[in-house]
């Protein structure tokens, strides 16, 4: 449609807003209420702009200007909000004149008569778009005489974010956010007209996805709690990296100062992430400042571990792998290790001889395995949706993304200026297509409230779930007790599936832990046409499988290695959690653990490297769907820390040897010459990695699947927090309210628990230390332990009757 | 006399005869008995049964009747815009959230003749093909609230409600009349103004904020839950029932050359007999306030014309000569509004006044835009608070002419516009008042005990 924007001529497709086409032509409007991939509203009333279009006489044809013989031009009578004006043939819009000005300073006046000009303690002060628009818009002096509205300005929403209602301009990007986005309804307004305000329930903001209403508020109204009053906008560096959170590939930027991170904020990648994070991504970095972060090598003198320099240390690896048959050396990363680590790991692997390399944690169904993956965009506007597992709390995002296809609107496509600003095909309070998702698991997840039908299979039944299933694709009877379905419904969520162009499954982390559930889900996802989407258990699960950071052979994997090598070299890993893994590292000839905290593990080594975190690393990763991805690192103060490729350098020096994959650059160079892809090259939206094999040096291996024979079974879970440091992220942990032990609340009564307590207790042979929630979604008989790295999800022995009950009351003398 | 020829303008005319209120006050009339008697559910069993949906689109849209909720936009066209059906729920809404300052007609309809505003819904509900009739009523009618539930249980009760209305009728003539399925819901409002906007409305009945809506989309595209929806005022829906019965020739007979039919028009203030009079459209000020109100209580210096959001206009006699339509008052710049006529007396600081009409608008913002939530809600109350006070300027005068061009037409809804208006006309007609105010620190006219017998 061609459209003129002060003068400007564009050619835009029909549905383009007024607002994205005054974008579009290189003019500005103020606004304060649209927002990207949300509905537009129109209530701030900045956008406004004079516009006028040509009318059709009723034979159809244009009313032409007599004076110039063109199709006459009609003023709308009113300026117009051009976030909810569709633009029409032939439209002219003006954002310069006169009477746009004296209007676009009116509305900043009334914006401001209320808000309290608090910027220089203001913690979005330097990059607040009220404040911009103001200097932009406004006259620069205020007419208003008046005492300010006095509200609370310190209002804890959660423990993540604090609200200044003060400072609130009613722009309703948040409440509308938590409907639209998450469909967690948490948030609303309060009282009306000069005295609304933004409120919640009494139980602070029940989402996993509160985080993202920090980035969205125009104004210092919603901040990150973690971050606030630690610094100024000028002050931090922002470094745009991906997540290693999950396994996403979620766009974040961190922000750091004076060698500390602050705050992460959402970064911009529509193909994944759009602008969202969850909460365990944004809020989950207090870890990387902790006291306690390991900053300098330790090596173990006289028995006890002193501090020392990378040379010392890597001199005594050096001397000490010498003495030991390069076979009898394992080395183990942890699978959110990046590809130059992955391939610094196997270098140094085949520079000693041995073929006892691995990452974990590793699907035994494996992350790659069958190919053909749907992409999160396709997830987006998929038809039908079956999801076994509990994707809010493993990858986060797929979760939102599910929820983008029940919306039924597909991405639109970008503007040079980005997302568009107001995408009209986006309203409040959409119907949902729910008849689009089933969701099963072996309890009741999050994503069940927004699914057409669920189902609660029995846990650890994946493979017969998936069987049953395929059952009922083949005509056959369902076996209602492996789908935890009944018949009519699991032929309704098997049509769907076949009768959708776009059909996917969501393969959680019990799916591929087991390979005859993972064999199952792919048979299964052929017979309906679907296509699946294993979710990885970490960041670059898909990139260290396609890159063969594997065992030579099934008994050199990672099990195996704890049980036999003589020497071990662990990167971020923490197998002695379990004791008996611990005692028999005790008596291995070397342990060396690249750790950034003085794990149970680190505690047993004879030499302990500083481990960079995610923030601290450049390099690239392989989400879910096998998009490579580059994470950059932040100019953050973490002493002597390096990430893996630091270790294969330190090592390859010590030894006088140059190795291969000694720095990143030189990884890269393997890597480009195994994957033939540049990653210096990559582009900002990542680039595919290529669609082959995994170059398994194995095949995949089979672990015993049998369920647990123990009197009460625990299924270790997903967790959008990282449960491994939690105790690191105290804000994190506060609003979690600490690893959670779920119980039916006949099983809490039944143990002598109660709700709170906090309980150490062994699951799997680990002894954990949780708090007890009741809760009528887990069935009886059955607990659930959030997941770490170290002990992944699946079903476990748990033994609850010697639980050792820390009880947290008052009590009244 | 002879009888005159011509469109019926004026009440005094022998051909008008008072209908909408015809059974407004009298004993009992709230009853279906009493309804059924004098020809009640006449219109909705000749519309039900003899017409189709199509028909009765053409007869009310011939008949002129434009929307008596303020807006007049024309009923038949507004029902014309209803999509196709297409099995999707439909709904059609009466307004009866009667809140506009020098309003009160609605209130007396529903309380005294109910059947009427049922009988119109469902003949509305049978042209648009919807089934179900949301009543929406303002909160503190609550005598409304009683006689219309009473009602709608009458109604049911004699099969005038409810499933296959009419359905007993089919005779061997006419074996097509299958019955109409309708009934109406009865909503009680909470006491918000806001909720006489139709969106808001909507969004009220659904259990949800009441904050306008944006439209597009319109009501007849999405809705009540999003479904297509017709909303008209009550006494719309009252007119309909007459449109049908008497024909749409007997409408259009009354009124001017864009305004037909009756209307009730609302006197308050300073007359000597306020009420709701029901007139043709067309008629005069002068009729109203002084052949049926008894002419003003006191020396008088401006009208409103159709409540309190539409803009004043100056006592004068060729004011008084204007005709009460939609056109006429839009040419001298006002509105008729709901026709909620008030006399302000001269006695009457008209600042003060201003001051009343501010304060309820800021009351009522639903605080959902900035001009309306901040300026309106906020910022206009505080001046008039400083002006009363005795501590304005005649730069505070300035800067409120200024902030009441910046709140028209900028607000998402008319609420905004409803404030600044009346605000914009006092300060054109009566900025004298407003200067003396601010010279002297106190007003031209005094406040004083105006509602002592």
């Amino acid at each position: 449609m061609k459209v003129v924007v002060d003068g400007v001529t564009l050619d835009l497709p029909p549905g383009t807003s007024a607002i994205d086409a005054v974008f579009a032509a290189g003019s500005d409007v103020p606004y304060f209420c649209s927002q990207p991939y949300m509905s537009p509203i129109g209530a701030c009333r900045m956008c406004l702009a004079k516009v006028g279009a040509p009318r059709k006489d009723r034979d159809g044809s244009w009313v032409l200007d007599e004076a110039t013989g063109e199709p006459k031009v009609f003023w709308f009578p009113n300026l117009m909000a051009t976030c909810t004006t569709a633009v029409m043939e032939g439209m002219v819009i003006d954002t310069r004149s006169e009477q746009v000005k004296t209007a676009q300073n009116g509305m900043i006046e009334f914006t401001l008569i209320n808000h309290p000009l608090d910027c220089p303690v203001c913690d979005k002060g330097g990059a607040c778009e009220l404040q911009d628009r103001a200097y932009e818009y406004g006259e620069g002096i205020s007419r208003f005489q008046f005492a300010k509205r006095n509200q609370e300005k310190h209002h804890a929403l959660s423990d993540l974010i604090t609200l200044d209602r003060e400072r609130c301009i009613h722009c309703k990007r948040c409440v509308r956010y938590f409907e639209e986005v998450p469909g967690d309804e948490v948030l609303d307004f309060i009282e009306r007209g000069g005295h609304t305000y933004i409120g919640t329930l009494e139980d602070g903001l029940p989402s996993n996805f509160t985080g993202n209403i920090t980035d969205i508020c125009p104004v210092g109204a919603l901040l990150d709690t973690t971050s606030r009053f630690r610094g100024r906008n000028w002050e931090y560096h922002h470094t745009p990296t991906t997540s290693l959170d999950d396994a996403s590939g979620s766009a974040i930027v961190v922000d750091g100062r004076t060698g500390r991170i602050e705050r992460i904020k959402a970064g911009h990648r529509p193909q994944i992430n759009k602008t969202w994070i969850d909460d365990g991504t944004r809020f989950g970095h207090e870890y990387a400042g902790a006291p306690d972060r390991l900053r300098r090598p330790l090596v173990r003198h006289r028995g006890e571990l002193v501090e020392t320099t990378w040379p010392d240390a890597m001199g005594f690896v050096a001397a000490r792998l010498q003495e030991i048959a390069g076979k009898e050396i394992g080395i183990a990363i942890r699978a959110d290790a990046t590809l130059e680590e992955g391939a610094a790991a196997r270098a140094w692997a085949d520079h000693l001889g041995t073929g006892q390399l691995d990452h974990a944690p590793r699907p035994a169904g494996g992350v790659i395995h069958g190919g053909g993956h749907a992409r999160i965009e396709e997830l987006a506007v998929a038809g039908a949706i079956l999801v076994v597992g509990d994707p809010t709390e493993e990858v986060p995002i797929v979760d939102l993304r599910i929820k983008d296809a029940l919306r039924g609107v597909p991405p639109a496509p970008q503007f040079d200026h980005g997302a568009p600003i107001a995408d009209l095909r986006l309203k409040e309070r959409m119907p949902r297509r729910r008849e689009r998702l089933t969701v099963a698991a072996p309890y009741r997840t999050d994503l069940m409230r927004h699914a057409g039908r669920t189902a609660r299979y029995p846990a650890g039944g994946e493979a017969a779930f998936f069987r049953a299933l395929a059952a009922v694709a083949d005509g056959g009877e369902p076996d209602g007790a492996a789908l935890g379905m009944d018949a009519a419904t699991a032929r309704a969520a098997v049509d769907a599936l076949r009768a959708a162009e776009t059909a996917v499954v969501v393969l959680g982390g019990w799916v591929l832990a087991s390979v005859a559930a993972s064999e199952a889900a792919a048979q299964f996802c052929r017979l309906v046409g679907a296509k699946p989407m294993p979710l990885g258990p970490m960041a670059n699960s898909y990139g260290l499988e396609l890159t063969g950071v594997l065992p030579s052979h099934a008994r050199y994997a990672y099990a195996g290695m704890l049980a036999h090598a003589r020497a071990l070299v662990l990167s971020q890993l923490d197998p002695a959690v379990d004791p008996a893994v611990a005692q028999r590292l005790a008596q291995l000839d070397l342990l060396v653990v690249h750790a950034s905290f003085l794990s149970e593990t680190a505690k047993l080594a004879h030499v302990v490297l500083p481990a960079a975190t995610g923030y601290e690393k450049d390099g690239t990763v392989a989400n879910l769907e096998g998009r490579l991805l580059h994470v950059h690192a932040a100019p953050v103060d973490a002493g002597e820390a390096r990430d893996f490729t630091g270790v294969v350098k330190a090592f390859g020096e010590a030894a006088g040897q140059r190795l291969e994959g000694r720095s990143v650059k030189s990884a890269r160079r393997l890597l480009k010459k195994a994957l033939g892809v540049d990653l210096d090259a990559l582009p900002e939206a990542g680039a595919w990695a290529p669609a082959r094999r995994a170059q398994a040096r194995v095949a995949l291996t089979t672990h015993a699947e049998a369920r647990p024979a123990a009197p009460e079974l625990a299924l270790r879970v997903p967790s959008m927090a990282r449960v491994e440091v939690l105790d690191r992220n105290p804000h994190l942990r506060a609003a979690i309210g600490g690893p959670a032990l779920r119980l039916h609340p006949g099983d809490v009564e039944r143990h002598g628990l109660r709700a709170g307590d906090e309980v150490t207790v062994s699951v799997g042979g680990v002894p954990r230390r949780l708090v007890v929630r009741p809760s009528e979604g887990v069935p009886p008989g059955l607990a659930t332990v959030p997941a770490t790295p170290d002990e992944p999800v699946g079903l476990v022995a748990i033994d609850l009757t010697r639980a050792v009950v820390e009880r947290h009351a008052l009590e009244v003398a | 006399m002879s009888t005159p020829t011509g469109p019926i303008t004026s009440r005094f005319d022998p051909r008008f005869e008072v209908t909408l209120y015809r059974h407004v006050g009298v004993e009992g009339a709230h009853t279906l008995e009493h309804y059924l008697a004098r020809g009640g559910y006449r219109a909705a069993r000749k519309a039900l049964t003899g017409m189709t949906p199509a028909q009765v689109v053409d007869e009310v849209k011939a008949s002129g009747l434009r929307g008596r909720g303020g807006a007049g936009f024309p009923a038949g066209v507004k029902w014309s815009f209803m999509p196709p059906v297409d099995g999707r729920p439909r709904f059609v809404v009466c307004n009866a959230d009667e809140s506009e300052p020098g309003s009160f007609k609605d209130r007396y309809l529903m309380e005294d003749d109910p059947h009427q505003l049922l009988e119109g819904m469902l003949i509305a509900g049978f042209a648009i093909s919807a089934h179900v009739g949301v009543l929406y009523v303002r909160g503190e009618y609550y005598l409304a609230y009683e006689r219309l539930q009473g009602a709608i249980a009458e109604a049911r009760a004699a099969g005038l409600l409810g499933r296959g209305v009419f359905a007993a009728e089919a005779t061997e003539e006419t074996p097509a009349v299958a019955g109409f399925d309708f009934d109406i819901v009865l909503h009680r409002g909470a006491g918000a103004y806001i909720c006489g906007e139709e969106t808001a409305l909507m969004n009220s009945f659904e259990g949800l904020r009441a904050n306008p809506r944006l439209k597009p989309p319109f009501p007849a595209q999405a809705g009540v839950y999003g479904f297509p929806t017709t909303i008209n005022n009550v006494e719309t829906f009252c007119s309909v029932t007459h449109i049908l019965d008497r024909g749409a020739a007997w409408y259009a007979a009354m009124g001017t050359a864009d305004s037909k039919g009756t209307k009730l028009y609302q006197l308050s203030g300073a007359v000597a007999r306020p009420g709701v009079y029901e007139l043709p459209m067309g008629a005069t000020f002068r009729e109203l306030i002084f052949d049926l109100g008894g002419g003003p209580s006191e020396s008088a210096k401006a009208i409103i014309p159709g409540g309190s959001s539409t803009p004043m206009l100056p006592w004068r006699e060729d004011t008084l000569d204007l005709p009460m339509d939609y056109g006429t008052m839009a040419k001298v710049g006002s509105m008729l509004g709901t026709g909620g006529v008030i006399v302000i007396p001269t006695s009457q600081c008209m600042v003060d006044a201003m001051a009343n009409v501010v304060r309820f608008y800021a009351h009522e913002s639903c605080g959902k835009c900035t001009p309306c939530r901040e300026g309106v809600s906020t910022w206009l109350p505080k001046m008039y608070q400083k002006l009363l006070a005795g501590l304005g300027t005649r730069d505070d005068l300035d800067l409120m002419e200024d902030m009441v061009r910046n709140l028209r037409g900028t607000a998402f809804c008319p609420l905004a516009d409803a404030c600044a208006m009346p605000v914009a006309a006092s300060f054109q007609h009566f900025r004298h008042e407003y200067e003396h105010l601010v010279d002297h620190g106190e007003a031209m006219f005094p406040p004083r005990a105006r509602w002592t017998a």
